[in-house]
């Protein structure tokens, strides 16, 4: 035995290993010794293949069933690797590979704080994007399909839901989905939008009501939400999380994929709630410029603040709607920079009337609402 | 070096930090890619496995790459995509007829393509897998295997889920043992009483003792499937698998391994990994007098990755 270091050779055709000596022959080549044999196989013939583990290097060669051959010495690796490299046959992978080896958790933590740069900033961009380029038809149908789900459970008072449609056509707050409005009989301080056009208005919350102007800042606001599509971006940037996260975590781990989903809804809580805040600055805007007075927004949030306890301010950020007493304190300031409607109010006081009264069922098309 | 010994056994050398950085590059890639880097990803981390896998101190080899798992798994998504399309294009009907018979296309089609799976799992993973220059090889019937799977696949149905055992244990008994590597061959020999039996116990004391004989139930499986394997050679001579997990071994195994998992919000998943892969195999020997020397290559080469990626897509954990 002369130069080189020791390998052991498979020869593809028994299982027996074959102790050998193998060292680089210059210019390019690949000398191996067993016994008295000796065979060279070129480095850069395209039947060479080469694979590495931390302390293990496997050089193939050949047709099937290949020549193996396992090295162990780390410098025959080391300098191996390098010439190869320096030939041109090392990928992006194994570079890859080699960054991540050489510092696995501060590699990690660059993909991660990448990761969550993209899923933070990028993603709801990109996934708004998308929400705008879609066709308001879609919010309508999207809109059409819940309703159909819900209207049967729902109790609604169809009498006043046409009085409503009058009160809410008259202050014309969505021009680009018309919208219908629905009065529902129930309990409950509430009032929801659909998307693309269905605003439901409970008997809870209407018979609470002192002065048209807080119903107009209700329908604005819920409005908005129709009119800014909230549900659909909400829905898409929701799909877009959901696909990239699944994307990450793949087959990782159950406990992740857990950690994952309650982060996200944290998210989008905060992000409804930005969407609340802003449903209530556009609803009270457009008050403002159908010259209905916006400070009706503020009777609207005090109502609110009546009968909803609010959460501890610690617990804010879990909550969908921001807390009640800021909202009123943003309207009131929102309210005083707006200042009165330059334009005249629609008549609204008796359409009004007659939807907070439960006697009086509707107001025959053609009557002065007034 | 002394290549002959007594006793044979196998190793895990993988390691925690390189197992977690080969898995990060997959995750990154495959987020970068959109996910079309599955496969590739896929193949890395079985290499991954395979290398550092080393039976008396000879590394195991997969020769998988990712260009044909992901041949194979554009087809099988094409596939799954044609069977779901049927069934919701029937569903989209909305006739009584339809929807049953779009019900029939889907389940029939998926209970059909399973024997199929499990036989081009077989085959595919098998001629890709080689120790020591040797090919292993599967050279089980597809049609056998379907008369097995539909016989017992009934035969569960109709005894509401009982006859499962001996489902598992004979089609086990009947792929295990189609599997060679070169001029040897595998048996495994297990009974379906036997493991029922054993499956019936477990879950009682399981039940019984609140979880605790969970970990006893999981060494007497472990147990149940290593030790009816054999490995025959050419020369006659035998290699039984013996394996020497404890119970106690797996519940230290498992809690670590959950504690590592959660503790570390899931980055501890590869450490967790290895662990389990160094225990498995630290606790499977080899005993007998044959000669692991004298084995040739007897495999021919095997393309296609279609049913690995199938059941992959199915969610079909193939024992091996």
């Amino acid at each position: 035995m002369s130069e080189g270091v020791e390998a052991v050779l498979y020869d593809g055709v028994s299982s027996r290993p074959i102790e050998a000596r193998v060292s680089v022959r210059e210019p390019n080549a690949l000398a191996v010794e067993h016994g008295n044999e000796r065979f060279t196989w070129p480095l850069e013939h395209s039947g060479l293949q080469w694979e590495r583990t931390r302390d293990t290097l496997r050089i193939s060669f050949g047709e099937f069933p290949r020549r193996v051959l396992i090295v162990r010495d780390p410098l025959f690796i080391r300098s191996f690797v390098l010439r190869m490299r320096y030939t041109g046959r090392q990928g992006v992978y194994d570079r890859l590979l080699g960054v991540a080896r050489s510092g696995p958790l501060l590699f990690f933590l660059g993909v991660a704080v990448l990761l969550v740069a993209s899923y933070v900033w990028l993603l709801p961009w990109a996934a708004e994007g998308v929400a705008v380029l879609m066709p308001r038809s879609v919010d309508q149908q999207l809109g059409a399909a819940a309703w159909g789900t819900m209207a049967p459970t729902l109790d609604e008072d169809t009498a006043r839901s046409r009085t409503l449609q009058r009160f809410g056509d008259a202050l014309q707050l969505s021009p680009d989905h018309p919208l219908t409005f629905h009065v529902v009989r129930d309990d409950q301080v509430n009032a929801f939008a659909l998307p693309g056009g269905h605003i439901v208005v409970f008997t809870g919350i209407l018979e609470r009501m002192d002065r048209p102007e807080e119903l107009a800042a209700l329908l604005a606001h819920e409005g908005t939400h129709v009119q800014e599509r909230h549900s659909t971006r909400m829905l898409m940037r929701q799909l877009a999380s959901y696909v990239f996260l699944s994307l990450i975590i793949g087959d990782a781990s159950a406990i992740a994929a857990v950690v994952a989903e309650h982060a996200d809804n944290v998210r989008n809580l905060s992000y409804s709630r930005g969407l609340e805040t802003d449903a209530d600055r556009h609803g009270m805007e457009r008050m403002h410029s159908r010259g209905v007075d916006p400070d009706g927004m503020v009777g609207l949030l005090n109502l609110l603040q009546e009968e909803a306890v609010d959460l501890p301010a610690a617990m804010e950020f879990l909550s969908s709607h921001p807390l009640t007493a800021e909202r009123v304190a943003e309207a009131e300031r929102l309210a005083a920079q707006l200042g009165d409607p330059v334009v005249a109010r629609p008549p609204l006081d008796g359409l009004f009337a007659a939807l907070t009264t439960p006697e009086v069922k509707e107001i025959p098309v053609g009557t002065a609402a007034e | 070096m002394e290549l002959l010994t007594p006793q044979h056994r196998l190793a895990f050398k993988g390691k925690g930090g390189d197992l977690f950085a080969v898995l990060i590059v997959n995750w990154l890639l495959t987020l970068v890619t959109l996910g079309l880097y599955y496969p590739w990803a896929k193949v890395r981390r079985l290499k991954y496995y395979y290398e550092h896998t080393e039976l008396d101190g000879h590394p195991f080899h997969f020769h998988g790459t990712g260009r044909e798992m992901f041949i194979g798994f554009i087809k099988a998504v094409g596939l799954l995509v044609l069977l779901y399309g049927a069934f919701f294009g029937l569903a989209m009907l909305q006739e009584a007829w339809a929807s049953v018979l779009g019900f029939l296309v889907l389940f029939g089609g998926l209970l059909l393509l399973l024997p199929l799976i499990i036989h081009g799992t077989y085959r595919y993973r098998m001629s890709r897998s080689s120790w020591r220059g040797i090919h292993f090889g599967y050279r089980g019937d597809r049609d056998e295997l379907y008369r097995i799977c539909l016989r017992d696949g009934l035969l569960t149905l109709v005894t509401l889920g009982i006859y499962g055992s001996w489902f598992t244990i004979n089609l086990r008994n009947y792929v295990m043992s189609h599997v060679r590597w070169g001029s040897s061959q595998f048996a495994y020999k297990g009974d379906g009483l036997d493991f029922f039996l054993m499956n019936l116990k477990g879950y009682f004391l399981t039940l019984f003792t609140l979880g605790i004989y969970g970990f006893w139930w999981q060494k007497d499986l472990f147990h149940y499937y290593v030790d009816h394997l054999s490995w025959t050679f050419s020369d006659g001579r035998r290699l039984q698998f013996k394996g020497t997990a404890t119970g106690g071994g797996f519940f230290g195994l498992i809690v670590t391994n959950v504690l590592l998992v959660i503790f570390t919000f899931g980055i501890g998943y590869a450490w967790a990994e290895v662990r389990t892969m160094r225990f498995i195999l630290a606790n499977i020997a080899l005993v007998g007098d044959a000669d692991l020397n004298n084995v040739a290559q007897t495999e021919q080469e095997h393309k296609g990755a279609l049913a690995e990626e199938l059941g992959d897509l199915m969610d079909i954990g193939i024992f091996l």
